[in-house]
């Protein structure tokens, strides 16, 4: 009798329950394996100027083509005069490398130590002796590049500028191409402002 | 279904056969044949779809390494909207690392696709078929970096164009070929069928009207075809040699009758003339041995002593008996000699005749008469008088030691006509001796208890013969007899 009363209240439960279950756990399952990989991005908070800039040093790199093989094994992105980045620069090459070569942040104080580098990021605090900074600098085959208004004018190579809010760059091509430097089209075609005055000192 | 291909196709002839054979073999090797080239040509030609896809995908993405690296949307715009250049391209994008849109391109604003493809991680490209489109998505790495994906949709339109055009030229490849199957048939249809057509005409013509000299065209060729019609003209050549010599066998056998024939007729007819000339011979004497016998007793007859008057009645009942004899041999010989004429004869009233005069000669005797009326036979009436004559003579008189005789003519039918029989309630005879009744000289009662020849049944039997008739008796000692004959039909 006491089985039969279990029995029934077994059979009064929901006969369907464990099937609803189960088809509930495979819609999941489908949901959760057919559903679009939906990445939920922070939406990251807006990198700062100089930010930007850094990573822009990073990225030129890959765009430009130097005569000589790296010196020291090392890509050198050295920042002359006082560094605007902090540890933005460092973080953003750290434990990266180019073609196998790995990058490293240095910082000099006179053209006369570019020679070990790739990039030289001339500081806004030398921009009064700019003019015979970059005279001496066009002798090395390195990249440089300025924030300061009129860089690419006085022989600069790539001057950051502000368009709108957003970080662009302009490109002076003859000053590339007298130190050796070739400069790929991609960077052209995203460069705000390509400058190719021939003869020009 | 091959039963029912049987079916549908038994009535037509081979070359009808033939010639629907090779339009449906062309037609569905053909169906066969092309709708796997086109599974094969759309999938290959999905595959290159995929492949110029993925290409210009590597294209542009290269050329978009700057505008993403650099976050140079309209740039990367500028460098989407190449695709303008062909026309299947509905639109791309690209997408950044982190799966959000960098750039777009669409072709025109009804065909935009809002829904964002995605990549799983560890694939480098993925190609989506969604409806009539096909999306394809693929990694942009620079430099060992990712710097986002870029993807291209198309419409199938070219797949769609491609598979229609092709079934276009099916069907007119198909139409030619089906000509090209009938008229190939055609040609083989006079290989193939023209000799068997031929064959069952002059089958048919043999048949017909049984000319085994008749032969079937030969072929040229050396198929089962051939061999088919060297066996048939062998078979004819056969018969033909067989019929030949059934026939002269039948010839001469025919011969051997005809002569065996004219042979019997004249030994016949020599033993008849004999018999004939015998008993006519034989009575002379008999006469003058008859009269003498006769004077002798007429006149010495009561002057010669009992004895002698006792040999004298013997020798004349003798010479009676013998007088009598050579008159049943004569009528014996003369059915047998007689030409035969006949006519229509009422047999009812003919037994009804010899009852009569068989009473007036013994009015003495009571017998009682059952005669079936109006049976009438196509017969020669003398020939069948002498038979009836016998036949109820001999009821009459063996029934004469019957204290009631009752005699019966009658008729009955059996499978082959009627039967007439006479029946008497007479002393009947042992069935065993009933094959020798209708043998000349063959007696079974001994002759002082019923006189007679032996002659007058073989008489009877030689007369129904004559009429094609046939004549049978049935009985058992002191049970009466039955003797039943038939006669043809009147005609």
């Amino acid at each position: 009798m006491r089985l039969r009363t279990n029995l029934n209240s077994r059979a009064s439960l929901p006969a369907s329950a464990p099937a609803v279950y189960i088809a509930l756990l495979l819609l999941l399952t489908a949901v959760l394996l057919l559903s679009p990989i939906v990445v939920v991005a922070q939406p990251p908070a807006t990198p700062t100027e100089t930010q930007v800039e850094a990573a822009f040093l990073f990225k030129f790199g890959s765009f430009v083509t130097w005569p000589n093989p790296a010196p020291n094994n090392t890509f050198a992105i050295c920042v002359l005069g006082r560094d605007p980045f902090g540890p933005a620069l460092d973080s953003i090459v750290k434990g990266e490398s180019l073609d196998g070569v790995p990058f490293s942040v240095r910082h000099i104080g006179e053209p006369s130590e570019a020679s070990a580098c790739r990039i030289v990021f001339v500081s806004s605090s030398e921009q009064e002796r700019v003019r015979p900074l970059l005279t001496e600098l066009a002798k090395l085959p390195v990249l440089t590049v300025a924030d300061m208004p009129h860089f690419n004018d006085r022989g600069g190579m790539v001057q950051f500028v502000l368009e709108n809010g957003r970080v662009r760059f302009e490109v002076n091509l003859t000053s590339a191409e007298k130190s050796g430097l070739t400069l790929s089209s991609q960077l052209l075609k995203v460069a705000s402002a390509v400058k190719r005055d021939g003869g020009r000192d | 279904m091959e039963v029912e291909i049987d079916a549908m196709l038994n009535n037509y002839s081979i070359s009808t056969k033939i010639t629907w054979m090779n339009v449906v073999v062309t037609g569905v090797a053909l169906i066969v044949a092309s709708l796997s080239f086109l599974f094969y040509d759309q999938a290959n030609a999905r595959g290159a779809l995929i492949d110029s896809l993925s290409t210009q995908a590597q294209i542009l993405a290269s050329n978009s390494v700057s505008a993403l690296d650099f976050n140079d949307p309209q740039s990367a715009r500028i460098t989407l909207s190449a695709l303008a250049a062909s026309k299947d391209i509905e639109g791309a994008g690209l997408l950044t690392p982190d799966g959000h849109l960098f750039a777009e391109y669409w072709r025109s604003p009804n065909v935009r696709v809002n829904v964002l493809p995605t990549l799983r991680p560890d694939r480098q490209q993925t190609e989506i078929f969604i409806g009539n489109h096909l999306t394809v998505i693929r990694n942009i790495d620079f430099g060992g970096r990712r710097l986002g994906a870029i993807y291209i949709r198309s419409n199938l339109d070219m797949l769609e164009a491609r598979r229609n055009h092709f079934l276009r030229i099916l069907g007119l490849v198909l139409l030619a070929c089906m000509l090209a199957a009938l008229i190939v048939s055609a040609m083989f249809r006079r290989a193939v069928a023209g000799p068997i057509e031929a064959l069952s005409e002059t089958a048919r013509t043999v048949s017909r009207e049984r000319n085994y000299a008749i032969r079937a065209a030969p072929t040229l060729a050396h198929d089962e075809l051939a061999t088919l019609i060297t066996a048939f003209n062998e078979m004819l050549s056969q018969i033909q040699v067989r019929d030949a010599a059934l026939n002269s066998a039948r010839s001469e056998l025919e011969q051997r009758v005809q002569e065996r024939t004219k042979q019997l007729v004249a030994a016949n007819r020599d033993l008849e003339s004999f018999s004939y000339s015998v008993s006519h011979d034989l009575r002379g004497p008999l006469e003058i041995v008859n009269g003498m016998s006769y004077i002798i007793n007429q006149q010495y007859g009561r002057e010669l002593s009992s004895g002698l008057k006792d040999c004298l009645d013997r020798i004349e009942d003798a010479a009676k008996r013998m007088n009598q004899l050579i008159d049943d041999m004569l009528n014996l010989a003369r059915v047998t000699k007689s030409e035969m004429h006949r006519e229509r004869v009422d047999l009812s009233a003919m037994v009804r005749e010899i009852a009569d005069e068989l009473r007036r000669r013994e009015p003495q005797r009571y017998v009682e008469f059952t005669i079936a009326q109006g049976i009438v036979v196509s017969a020669d009436s003398h020939l069948l008088h002498v038979a009836m004559d016998n036949l109820i003579g001999n009821a009459w008189k063996y029934s004469s030691k019957q204290s009631q005789s009752r005699i019966e003519f009658g008729v009955r039918p059996n499978e082959h006509g009627n039967v007439y029989f006479i029946r008497d309630n007479g002393a009947g005879f042992d069935p065993r001796g009933a094959q020798r009744l209708f043998q000349p000289f063959q007696r079974l009662h001994p002759i002082s208890e019923f006189p007679g020849t032996g002659v007058g049944l073989a008489t009877v039997q030689r007369i129904m013969q004559k009429h094609g008739g046939h004549i049978w008796a049935e009985g058992a000692v002191n049970r009466g007899a039955t003797f039943s004959f038939t006669l043809p039909e009147i005609s």
